[in-house]
């Protein structure tokens, strides 16, 4: 996998009072806009994961999933990782569980070009 | 009597993309390492790659920018703004006025950590270019438009550009030509790393016929996908074939002599320079005596892109793309 093919984080999964935090890298080569960003899908050990009530952290911000298509002018810095909290989903500390994520990009100096990106993991509980 | 210097070389940021995002640098100890292997002075920068305050820096940021550029005495040449005019997938692009405010936002921020002029791109339609213009003269900075694959100096898209330059006739503006668009075939490091992921020999032997053809590069990749489709072929390895379509087209490298003119900046678009100094895809020799030759003083940027297929050392490219290109630089003028 090419660093720029990297969507899961390397903060990896964290079990919070605010329900699962997963880490996401942006797969492009500079920061875009959380507008032209989608999360199309998550998995945990290979059920689907209800995003309706799904969020998203970056920094000291946080918006809902559902208005990821707002955010024209919040910005993902290509460094660093955002963080996709999903209420309700407990995880006990230390175990394993193997995620699946898929997040299409769709750069907005490039019309009608949408990148696809799936990965799967086996990652630890923080 | 003043002698006119030849092209200055310098790097791009984004040869560094692997580097950067696996965090193996910093900003300031990628400057540092770029210092320290003598691959500036000059550099570019992509303001949304490696300024996380972009499109609007802070006067702590550019004091500490600007306190990193004296201590590593590097040359802040050029600095890649975006035209995002697509920012809701699907939906219409966003207003005139704003996109004009978009580019604003990010050259006064160019110009507050000191770079001499702006990179843009052609998703700025070119009737915004009059509303610029005047700003970016006030402002002091230079705004080229980068005339990348798959662009070329006959595109439709820089031919309605020029009609509008030479009405305009600014010294704000100009041409910066990526060279991706003029390739005399496709890099074989792309070819070997989809061979790596398993790609059949078939499909590569179709993607390079299909490519060396005339016509629009979404037209050719729209016909290998309708091939692939039909024969079956996965589609990672058709991804990794496909690629090439939108990087790189075949287009007459002698045609850049009809922008030599106008342009102000350079990208030295390049993917594996050989053991004995030759560029893979892209012929130098053919391209930089028309700069050299055509009177350009400014920077050539080396932009290694190899980047987007595999992971080699990045440092080492640009130090043979860098020696290519000042022995290319150093050859007596081609007699007119």
């Amino acid at each position: 996998m090419l660093p720029v093919e990297r969507i899961i984080g390397e903060e990896g999964l964290t079990a919070t009072p605010r329900g699962a935090r997963l880490a996401m890298r942006l797969p492009w080569y500079r920061s875009l806009p959380f507008s032209t960003v989608e999360v199309a899908g998550v998995t945990l050990d290979g059920a689907p994961v209800d995003l309706t009530d799904a969020v998203v952290e970056f920094d000291d911000a946080s918006f809902p999933l559902a208005e990821i298509g707002e955010q024209t002018n919040a910005f993902w810095f290509v460094r660093d990782s955002a963080f996709l909290v999903l209420p309700g989903v407990q995880l006990a500390a230390d175990s394993e569980h193997e995620v699946s994520l898929l997040l299409h990009v769709n750069p907005p100096y490039i019309p009608g070009m949408k990148r696809v990106n799936p990965q799967t993991a086996t990652l630890r509980v923080n | 009597m003043t002698v006119a210097n030849g092209p200055q070389m310098g790097v791009t940021l984004y040869s560094f993309t692997n580097e950067w995002l696996t965090r193996q640098f910093e900003l300031d100890t990628l400057l540092r390492e770029v210092a320290k292997r003598n691959l500036g002075p000059n550099i570019e920068i992509i303001g949304f790659q490696s300024f996380k305050e972009f499109p609007d820096v802070s006067d702590d940021f550019a004091s500490y920018f600007k306190d990193l550029i004296a201590e590593t005495g590097l040359n802040p040449v050029s600095c890649a703004i975006n035209s995002d005019r697509f920012m809701k997938p699907g939906q219409q692009p966003i207003d005139d006025a704003d996109l004009v405010e978009y580019h604003k936002r990010q050259l006064r921020s160019a110009k507050k950590l000191g770079f001499k002029l702006a990179r843009g791109q052609f998703a700025l339609p070119a009737h915004l270019l009059p509303e610029l213009a005047p700003f970016c003269e006030d402002l002091g900075m230079q705004m080229g438009v980068e005339v990348h694959a798959p662009m070329w100096a006959r595109h439709p898209a820089v031919l309605e550009y020029r009609e509008m330059y030479e009405k305009l006739d600014s010294p704000a503006l100009g041409w910066i030509p990526d060279f991706g668009g003029t390739a005399r075939a496709i890099p074989p490091s792309l070819l070997d790393a989809a061979r790596a992921i398993g790609t059949p020999e078939a499909l590569i032997e179709i993607t390079k016929e299909i490519w060396a053809e005339d016509g629009p590069s979404y037209v050719k990749a729209g016909k290998l996908r309708e091939i692939a489709a039909a024969k079956g072929y996965e589609q990672a390895h058709l991804q990794a074939c496909t690629l090439s379509f939108f990087i790189l087209s075949n287009n007459d490298p002698k045609s850049w002599a009809e922008l030599v003119d106008r342009t102000i900046h350079i990208h030295g678009k390049f993917y594996g320079v050989s053991d004995e100094g030759v560029e893979e895809a892209i012929p130098y020799e053919e391209i930089l005596p028309l700069f050299r030759d055509g009177g350009f003083t400014g920077t050539i940027v080396s932009e290694w892109e190899g980047h987007a297929y595999c992971a080699v050392d990045a440092f080492e490219q640009v130090r043979r793309h860098q020696a290519m290109c000042r022995r290319i630089l150093a050859e007596a003028p081609v007699a007119a």
